[in-house]
């Protein structure tokens, strides 16, 4: 008999601070911590925005290495069992669900500039693959289970959260941590500036000005169990993950698979699209992926579109990683009591005639839609509630 | 277990420095459509999946499980290479291939389908850990067919040098594809355990205790070394080894290559393939095939 999988544990790291607390006060003010960095190995003289993690000296980009890398995973990692209050019993017991889009290139990106070998050399020579990352986290931890390193691009983190709640429910597991991760590296920072993908200064998804969107990192990980151990947290009902074979790069505007992907997650979830409380829209900023969302959500819903928020203004397009850590400051934010505003959404594109909040709306208890898409034509769509008659 | 039944396998290997031309002349047997900005990784998964499916028609939902240890190495170096080396942006499609799953979306548009579409990956286990999603997905009743496969370019990475060095194995780009399905009707096997062990003593364990059901070939992952395989011989007593990994070398997914050979070599045969991980996990997978 299936069961539902509970999200009784959280932890993320992020340009808003690590802190959970830290980071929803600064989504409901609207605190943004923005950088600029240059294109200096391509000898670019201009610079381009980045939501960076940055509260101290071992932050800098030129100070970071192997080490560093494995400290914000291990601390994301750590806090979230805490914060779930595993014994070791249970921990052992877990299995691992790790999403990425770079996985550890900025690994080999650091090491290179402590030697004269390529980073192409190294990285060639010197991966242990792309379950490298799991494994170490397993090990770390004295974790037992299974380790499933997802790589959907920017629907990896999601990917790896739809499949653990999907193990608990079939009762193959007992509980998964699930963690997305993604900190700067130079071949997705030059790799969206080289697609003229990255807004010039500011992040405006569904505007009628956007400009592209801005890329950030941050490392988020949750405990998924087959119970709710705390009043509040927040249950997996369903959710579905389909190919848009329009093209490698973008989705279909119309938004047929992207429709379908949401319509799928709700028939799981046995919802009708006017339950939902509010949607999480992946926005990126780019004009294709907006348009494609909004046209998809008024197949879904027709005239009736629960209010829209869009989380990449407050931490950046976290790429791979955006599918846990949205999904952590979107949950933290209605535990807190407030849906959050689209910070930097000012002129309503007629095109797409969409308004996503533009203040934090006061929250309860509700189901939502988080939607994650990428590359190679990826749609995911999670639905989640923390209603207690539910489940 | 729900069923999980085997339709038809492929498996390509090709030597570590095969041509990418090569792989698209391969390739224009099974599908008239010109791939033009596709790198080895996509070929190789491109033409081990075509030749698993060849004429057959796929219903649209047909899922895609790709499982790979390295994914995209070879075009992520390139990408690299630009950037530190050259000094540049990197060309555009260079960079979104650098993503794995593009292979994943290559396949699923030229075959015409838009079920699940997955890239995933667990060391030394990958194509073990696909077949646990698959498992999940047919469970569930998520999706009722599926391609699932394993692909790896010949790489020089740390692993595959270490494996070389120890047991001699040739290296070769490996693509090796099942389709599966929850039906019977018109299959050629299917699997009939997919099993995972937290450590050698439980796996021994359970087979030690499994019902004694006609076996007649085993087959051993990469990490298995000689003592293990000689204790699981004596253990199990088969009356056939398929050491695909003498016979056809090694690649990241040479799991999904001998797998899909055993189908496509050994018929009215079971098979019990034995594997683990570095941490010392085990999966073991037993298939009948018809």
């Amino acid at each position: 008999m299936k069961r539902r999988a509970f999200i009784t544990g959280k932890a993320m790291i992020c340009s808003l601070g690590d802190s959970l607390e830290e980071i929803v006060d600064a989504v409901r003010h609207k605190r943004i911590r923005l950088e600029h960095i240059p294109f200096d190995l391509a000898r670019l003289s201009y610079t381009k925005p980045y939501y960076l993690i940055n509260s101290n000296e071992r932050d800098k980009l030129d100070n970071r290495s192997e080490e560093y890398f494995y400290d914000v995973l291990f601390s994301a990692v750590s806090r979230a069992l805490l914060d779930a209050g595993l014994n070791s019993a249970e921990i052992k017991d877990m299995h691992v669900f790790f999403g990425s889009t770079s996985m550890d290139v900025p690994v080999f990106e650091g090491n290179h500039r402590k030697t004269s070998a390529t980073v192409s050399g190294m990285f060639l020579q010197s991966s242990y693959g792309y379950g490298k990352i799991a494994g170490a986290i397993v090990e770390k931890f004295g974790i037992g289970g299974n380790c499933y390193s997802f790589a959907t691009a920017c629907t990896s983190s999601a990917n790896a959260f739809l499949y653990a709640a999907a193990m608990i429910e079939e009762r193959h597991i007992e509980r998964a941590l699930v963690v997305g991760y993604d900190l700067f590296n130079n071949l997705g920072f030059y790799g969206f500036e080289a697609l003229k993908s990255i807004a010039a200064s500011e992040y405006r998804p569904f505007d009628r000005t956007r400009d592209g969107l801005i890329l950030g990192e941050a490392c988020g990980a949750v405990v998924l169990e087959g119970g709710r151990r705390k009043a509040g947290d927040f249950m997996h009902l369903g959710g579905a993950n389909i190919c848009d074979t329009y093209s490698v790069a973008s989705h279909d505007e119309e938004g047929s698979a992207v429709a379908e992907t949401m319509n799928r997650a709700l028939r799981q979830a046995e919802i009708n699209p006017e339950e939902i409380y509010a949607v999480k829209a992946h926005a990126t900023g780019t004009e294709n992926n907006d348009r494609t969302e909004c046209a998809a959500m008024r197949v879904t819903f027709g005239n009736n579109l629960p209010p829209v928020t869009c989380i990449k203004p407050f931490i950046g397009h976290t790429v791979g990683a955006c599918g846990v850590n949205e999904l952590i400051l979107f949950t933290e934010s209605v535990k807190a009591g407030f849906i959050p505003s689209t910070p930097g959404f000012r002129e309503v594109d007629e095109e797409l005639n969409l308004t996503p909040l533009t203040e934090n709306r006061e929250a309860g208890e509700g189901v939502f839609m988080l939607n994650y898409f990428g590359f190679g034509g990826n749609c995911t769509t999670l639905i989640l509630s923390n209603k207690d008659n539910k489940g | 277990m729900s069923g999980m039944y085997i339709h038809s396998a492929s498996a390509f290997t090709g030597e570590s420095n095969t041509d990418i031309n090569f792989l698209k002349n391969e390739l224009s047997r099974y599908t008239p459509e010109n791939f033009r900005r596709v790198n080895k990784f996509i070929l190789l998964s491109l033409l081990g999946a075509r030749q698993c499916i060849h004429q057959r028609t796929l219903e649209a939902d047909t899922a895609v499980y790709l499982t790979t240890e390295h994914g995209n190495l070879g075009e992520t170096a390139d990408v690299l290479d630009e950037i530190y080396a050259a000094r540049s942006l990197p060309k555009p499609f260079g960079f979104i291939n650098t993503m794995s799953s593009t292979a994943a979306f290559y396949l699923a548009r030229n075959l015409g389908i838009r079920g699940r579409n997955i890239t995933v990956s667990s060391q030394h286990l990958s194509f073990e850990r696909g077949l646990e999603l698959l498992k999940v997905d047919f469970a569930g009743g998520t999706e009722r067919s599926a391609l699932i496969g394993g692909v790896d370019e010949a790489s020089l990475s740390r692993t595959a040098l270490e494996k070389k060095a120890d047991r001699g194995w040739r290296m070769v780009d490996g693509s090796g594809w099942l389709y599966i399905k929850p039906e019977k009707e018109g299959a050629c096997g299917a699997f009939t355990e997919i099993r995972s062990f937290r450590d050698g003593h439980s796996c021994m364990n359970w087979i030690s205790k499994r019902e004694i059901s006609p076996m007649d070939v085993i087959s051993f992952g990469a990490l298995i070394d000689d003592s293990e395989a000689a204790a699981l011989r004596e253990a199990l007593r088969p009356a056939a080894e398929f050491d695909y990994l003498r016979d056809y070398g090694y690649s990241g997914s040479a799991t999904a290559c001998g797998v899909s050979l055993f189908v496509m070599l050994f018929h009215k045969k079971t098979l019990l393939h034995i594997n683990r991980d570095q941490r010392g996990n085990y999966a073991v997978m037993e298939l009948k095939r018809y």
